[in-house]
């Protein structure tokens, strides 16, 4: 195939585009696509192709940074497939809000989750460690009821759990941890949607 | 046509189309644009060149195909795709899925496109019943 000197800067840019976009998959994934896109724009352009055919060409594949996003997209789902980490949860759910108001509320009831949750663990194992020093006072009214941890000194208030605060806060907590990463898993499998908007149209469109 | 069936006609294709690429390749080893050349060949449908990429990675990742680079006469090498075992297996399950669905379709269509329903005629009418 023999590029003018535009057309190869044509090329070189929407690839680099590309390229730039891909930037959070591996390495090497990013060079397979970006391969794959080249062959195929010299495929389909044909050899000597005159900057029309090329436009039409690169016109086909649509700006590359809704191609990147497509592949961004699939890339995703794999690894929700793969398995799941907190982090990887949080990060992706956090990706996912942009797209939609399902992602958002996937990402708030996670984060939320897994705030609660690991709060209760690290009680639980406070008033393991430190029996004396760790509490939980609970205050009742006829209109309200509130609840607050000390931590540093002997308990002031009403401890209505005493030592059973550690096996409840640490079971209860890896309990709340474990839902919460299920929970999160689900809803990337449930609510996404990785599979490209627009796929195929009729030949006479 | 009204926006909400042009609509569904979109989603209508964007299901098939992960058939429509298993059963492209139903034949032997084809690279991207052969891909996108058998669907337009084999159908009335031309496909968005840039869906086809990504769902191919799909596929892959799902163990439904897999690719090889192989040198060309081109001058470039081209990423072949093939059908893997668990890919022909998935192909034909969901061509027989599909073939059942389409035939109780047709069948619960049939009063709707008979030749002597005169279909034009009717929606015609609905539309004149609606204004």
């Amino acid at each position: 195939m023999n590029l003018t000197v535009d057309s190869q800067k044509t090329v070189d840019h929407y690839l680099n585009a590309l390229r730039k976009e891909l930037r959070e998959l591996l390495e090497d994934d990013v060079r397979d696509i970006v391969e794959e896109i080249h062959a195929h724009i010299l495929d389909k352009a044909g050899a000597d192709p005159s900057p029309e055919a090329l436009a039409e060409t690169l016109a086909a594949l649509g700006p590359p940074e809704k191609l990147a996003l497509r592949y961004r997209t699939e890339e995703l789902l794999r690894r929700a497939r793969r398995g799941r980490s907190v982090g990887r949860i949080l990060r992706d759910s956090l990706r996912w809000v942009v797209l939609g108001l399902s992602g958002l509320i996937v990402f708030l009831i996670s984060a939320a989750g897994y705030g609660i949750g690991g709060f209760l663990v690290w009680l639980g194992s406070m008033k393991a460690l430190h029996p004396h020093r760790t509490s939980v006072d609970l205050q009742f009214s006829s209109t309200m009821w509130t609840a607050s941890f000390q931590s540093g000194g002997p308990p002031r208030g009403h401890d209505p759990f005493g030592l059973w605060l550690a096996p409840i806060g640490i079971l209860g907590g890896a309990l709340i941890l474990y839902l919460t990463f299920r929970f999160g898993s689900w809803g990337v499998r449930k609510f996404w949607n990785p599979r490209p908007r627009a796929t195929l149209v009729p030949a006479d469109e | 046509m009204p926006d909400s069936a042009e609509k569904w006609e979109v989603q209508l294709r964007k299901g098939s189309l992960e058939l429509a690429i298993l059963a492209a390749l139903w034949q032997g080893p084809l690279y991207g644009l052969e891909i996108l050349r058998t669907l337009e060949s084999g159908s009335e449908i031309v496909v968005v060149e840039g869906t086809v990429y990504p769902l191919l990675t799909r596929l892959r990742s799902l163990g439904l195909v897999e690719s090889e680079w192989v040198e060309s006469d081109s001058g470039h090498p081209r990423k072949y795709y093939r059908l893997t075992e668990s890919g022909r297996q998935r192909a034909i399950a969901m061509a027989q899925i599909w073939s059942r669905f389409s035939a109780s379709m047709a069948h619960l269509l049939e009063p709707l496109t008979a030749p002597g329903a005169n279909l034009e005629s009717k929606v015609s009418a609905v539309r004149r019943g609606k204004s």
